[in-house]
C-alpha cells in the first residue's frame, strides 16, 4: 500500500515525473536557444515558472462553465501523470502492466490535447476557440499515423503490451528496421507537443496563445506540466521502441536526450506550417509511409 | 478603407487584430472577418499613435525641427531629416555641399541596410521562423556597429545639418565600414538563399498575397511592395536627390508580386546599398561637410520634397511665411500608400498568412499616424478637405479666443492639397 502511494506520488511517478519533465522541457528550450544563437533560460526556469503560476489567482473569464474551466487542466495533467505508470521510465520496467497498455498509453497521452480543446472551446475567447478548432484539427492530423507508427514495434513483437513488447523487441534497433516508423512517431510526438513547425494552434504572431490565451495561473501551470511530463513519455516511449529498449538509467538518460537534441534541431530549421499544411502533410505523408512500413513489415513475414 | 458588410455583422466571426496584439510591435487595429480559416473581409484603424508632430513643428524653430522630425520613425531616422533638409534648402536657395550630399546617400543606404535587414528578421518570425529572425538581428548588429561608429548613435544618428552633415568619413572608418560590408554581403546571399529555396518557407511565401502591376498601380503602393510587383517606383531613380545622379542605384525588381518577390527584392536591393555605398567611399568628393552660412529665417515660400525611405516614397510638404519657423510641414510615409494593399490581398486567404501579408509591406505604424480619425458609434461618413479644414479652422479659433497657446496667428492661406486617396481611404 505505502509503496503503491509512493510509487504513484513520488518514484518512478508523481513528483520526480514532474521534475523530469521540467527538466527537459529546460533543456529542450536552452537547447533551440543556443541552435538560434540566443542565450537561452537559466536552468530553474521552468520551476520558476511554474511555482510563480501556481501561486497566482487564476481569472475564469465571465460566461464560461466554471467547473470545467478548472477542472480541464486537472485531467490534462493527471491523464499524462496516469501514463507514466505504463511506460518504462528511468530505464526501470513499467510500474503497471496489462494487456494492451500501450493503447491506454495513447489515450491518455491524447487526453492532454483533447482537454486544451476543450479548454479553449469553453474559454468562448475568439482567439481561444481559434486555438481550439486548430488544437483539435492537428490532433485528428497527427494522431492516427502517431498511433500506427507505435504499433510497428507492436507489430514485430506481436503484442500490445508495452512490456511485453520491450522484451519482444529485445535490444535490437528497429530504427534501423523501421526507419519510416520511427520518424512518424518522432515528428508525430513533435505535433502533439504543438511544437515548432506544428506550432499552428498556438501562433502567437495569429492568434495569441491559441486555446489556453484565456488561462492564468494554476490552469495555465497544470497544462504546462502536463506538457512537459508528455515531452518525457513521448520521448521515453519513442527510445523504448525504436532505439534498442531502455534497460538502466544511463541508457535511458542517453537515448531520450539524444532524441530532445533531434527534436530540438528540428524545431529550429523551420518555418511555422499553416493548419492545413499540417494535416496535408500528415494525411499525404505520414499515413501513407507508415501503411507502407505495415506492408513491409507483412510481407517481411509472409517470407 | 473597410471592405465589410455590416448587414452580415450579426452572423460573422470577426478576429480583432490589435491594438494590441503580439503580431503588432506598433498599435493598429485591424478586423477580419473569417469563415473557418479564411478571411472574407477586412478593415483597418489607424491613428493610435498620433503624436501631434506637424502641428508641433509649428512652434520649433527650422533647426529644433531637425531633431524632431527625425523621431517620427524610429527605424528610418536619416531619411526623415534627409527629405527636411533637402526641402528646407530648397527653400532657402541653397544647396548642401557635394561632400554632404555623398554622405547623406551612403548613411541612408546604412540606414536601408539596417531597415532591410530588421525587416526580414520581423518577417521570419510573422512566419514561425524564428531562427531566420535570431540570425537576421544578429547580422543586422553589424550595420548597427558602423553606423555608431560613424555618427555615436545606433538610431537616431542626427547626421544631417540644414545645408551639410555633422559627420565626415575618415579612412579608417572608411575600411571598418568595408570589412562590415563584405560581412553582410556574403550573409545577405545566405538569407537570400534561404528564403528562395527552403521548401516549408516557400510554402509560406511563394503564391501568396499575389498583387499584379495593374493592382499595385491602382492601389498606389510604394517602395519594395511596388518593385516586387514589376512596378518601377523608386523617388532615387526618377528623382535624384542628394547624390543619388552621381552615384545611382538601378531599381530592383520582381515581377511575381507574392511574398516571395517581397523577399526577393528587398534582400536584392541590400546588394545595391552595399555596391553604391562602396562607390561613394571609393569617390567621396572633397570639399566642405557644410554650408559656411544658412539662414535662421527661411524665405517664405512652399516646396515638396520626395525622398526614397526603406518603405517606399517618403513625401514632405514645407511651408514657410518666412520667419524662423515653418508654417505648416505635411508629412506622407510610404506605409499609409501601402495599407490598402493589406486590405485587398487578405482576403480569401488563410488567417495563418495574414500577418505575413502585413508585414510583407513593412508597415511602420508610429510614422505614419498622423490623418484624423473620428469614429461614432457605426455612423461612417466621409468628410471632404473643406470641411476637415472648417473644424480645424474653428478648433483652432476657438482656442485662440480663450486666451490660448501664445497668440499664434492662424494662417489664411489655403493648406496643401491632401492626396484624395489619402482623403476617401479613412473611415471618418
Amino acid at each position: 500500500m505505502i509503496r503503491d502511494l509512493a510509487t504513484l506520488l513520488f518514484f518512478p511517478g508523481g513528483l520526480s515525473v514532474l521534475l523530469a519533465g521540467m527538466a527537459f522541457a529546460w533543456l529542450d528550450r536552452k537547447l533551440l536557444a543556443q541552435l538560434q544563437n540566443r542565450l537561452g533560460p537559466r536552468w530553474f526556469q521552468p520551476l520558476a515558472d511554474a511555482v510563480k503560476l501556481l501561486a497566482k489567482e487564476e481569472v475564469v473569464p465571465a460566461g464560461v462553465n466554471r467547473l470545467l474551466f478548472v477542472s480541464l487542466p486537472v485531467v490534462a495533467l493527471a491523464g499524462a501523470l496516469t501514463a507514466v505508470l505504463y511506460i518504462p521510465l528511468w530505464g526501470l520496467p513499467p510500474a503497471a502492466s496489462l494487456p494492451g497498455d500501450l493503447v491506454i498509453t495513447v489515450y491518455l497521452l491524447s487526453l492532454l490535447t483533447l482537454c486544451t480543446g476543450l479548454a479553449g472551446a469553453n474559454s468562448g475567447g475568439r482567439f481561444s476557440l481559434l486555438g481550439a478548432t486548430r488544437t483539435l484539427t492537428q490532433l485528428f492530423a497527427y494522431e492516427a499515423p502517431f498511433l500506427m507508427a507505435l504499433m510497428g514495434p507492436a507489430l514485430a513483437a506481436g503484442s500490445w503490451q508495452i512490456g511485453v513488447i520491450m522484451a519482444g523487441i529485445n535490444g535490437r534497433w528497429l530504427l534501423l528496421t523501421q526507419p519510416i516508423g520511427f520518424l512518424v512517431a518522432l515528428i508525430g510526438l513533435m505535433g502533439k507537443l504543438e511544437m515548432p513547425p506544428f506550432d499552428a494552434p498556438e501562433a502567437e504572431t495569429e492568434i495569441v496563445a491559441g486555446a489556453l490565451t484565456e488561462y492564468s495561473g494554476r490552469g495555465l501551470a497544470l497544462f504546462y506540466l502536463g506538457r512537459s511530463v508528455e515531452l518525457v513519455l513521448g520521448l521515453t516511449l519513442v527510445a523504448a521502441f525504436y532505439l534498442g529498449g531502455l534497460t538502466n538509467p544511463a541508457a535511458f538518460l542517453l537515448k531520450t536526450l539524444g532524441l530532445l537534441f533531434f527534436v530540438a534541431v528540428v524545431q529550429s530549421l523551420m518555418a511555422r506550417l499553416r493548419i492545413d499544411q499540417t494535416v496535408g502533410l500528415w494525411w499525404r505523408y505520414g499515413a501513407l509511409l507508415v501503411l507502407l512500413q505495415w506492408l513491409v513489415l507483412w510481407g517481411g513475414r509472409w517470407l | 478603407m473597410h471592405t465589410n458588410e455590416h448587414t452580415q455583422k450579426a452572423e460573422t466571426f470577426i478576429v480583432p487584430i490589435g491594438p494590441q496584439h503580439p503580431a503588432l510591435r506598433e498599435p493598429g487595429h485591424f478586423e477580419f472577418t473569417i469563415e473557418g480559416e479564411i478571411v472574407t473581409a477586412a478593415s483597418v484603424r489607424l491613428g493610435y499613435a498620433h503624436r501631434g508632430i506637424e502641428k508641433g513643428t509649428e512652434s520649433r524653430n527650422w533647426v529644433q525641427n531637425l531633431y524632431m522630425l527625425e523621431r517620427i520613425c524610429g527605424i528610418c531616422s536619416h531619411i526623415h531629416a534627409t527629405a527636411y533638409c533637402l526641402g528646407v534648402e530648397q527653400l532657402a536657395g541653397v544647396e548642401a555641399p557635394p561632400r554632404a550630399q555623398a554622405i547623406r546617400e551612403m548613411v541612408g543606404e546604412l540606414e536601408r541596410t539596417h531597415s532591410h535587414l530588421l525587416w526580414l528578421g520581423e518577417a521570419a518570425h510573422e512566419a514561425g521562423f524564428e531562427t531566420l529572425f535570431m540570425y537576421a538581428w544578429r547580422d543586422r548588429e553589424t550595420v548597427m556597429d558602423i553606423l555608431e561608429a560613424l555618427t555615436g548613435n545606433r538610431v537616431n544618428y542626427s547626421a544631417n545639418l540644414l545645408g551639410g552633415v555633422k559627420y565626415d568619413v575618415t579612412a579608417e572608418q572608411a575600411s571598418k565600414i568595408e570589412q562590415g560590408l563584405d560581412y553582410l554581403e556574403e550573409r545577405t546571399r545566405h538569407y537570400l538563399d534561404v528564403v528562395t529555396s527552403d521548401p516549408v518557407f516557400i510554402q509560406r511565401t511563394r503564391g501568396i498575397g499575389v498583387m499584379t502591376a495593374v493592382q499595385a498601380d491602382r492601389l498606389g503602393v510604394v517602395g519594395p511592395t511596388a518593385r516586387a510587383s514589376g512596378v518601377v517606383r523608386d523617388v532615387r531613380v526618377e528623382a535624384p536627390y542628394a547624390a543619388y545622379a552621381d552615384f545611382p542605384i538601378t531599381p530592383v525588381l520582381a515581377q511575381a508580386g507574392d511574398l516571395e518577390a517581397r523577399f526577393v527584392v528587398r534582400l536584392k536591393e541590400l546588394f545595391e546599398s552595399y555596391n553604391v555605398i562602396r562607390r561613394i567611399l571609393a569617390n567621396l568628393p572633397s570639399g566642405d561637410l557644410v554650408l559656411k552660412r544658412m539662414p535662421r529665417r527661411i524665405k517664405a515660400g512652399e516646396t515638396i520634397s520626395r525622398v526614397e525611405a526603406p518603405r517606399g516614397e517618403l513625401f514632405y510638404f514645407i511651408r514657410s511665411n518666412g520667419s524662423d519657423t515653418p508654417d505648416r510641414v505635411k508629412v506622407r510615409t510610404p506605409t499609409l500608400c501601402n495599407m490598402a494593399s493589406v486590405l485587398t490581398l487578405t482576403v480569401g486567404r488563410h488567417l495563418a498568412d495574414v500577418p505575413m501579408i502585413l508585414v510583407g509591406i513593412d508597415p511602420c505604424f508610429s510614422c505614419n499616424d498622423r490623418g484624423l480619425v473620428l469614429k461614432r458609434g457605426d455612423e461612417h461618413e466621409h468628410w471632404t478637405w473643406d470641411r476637415l479644414r472648417q473644424v480645424g479652422l474653428e478648433h483652432y479659433a476657438g482656442e485662440q479666443g480663450s486666451g490660448g497657446a501664445g497668440g499664434k496667428s492662424i494662417s489664411p492661406a489655403p493648406l496643401p492639397p491632401c492626396p484624395p486617396a489619402l482623403l476617401t481611404g479613412m473611415h471618418v
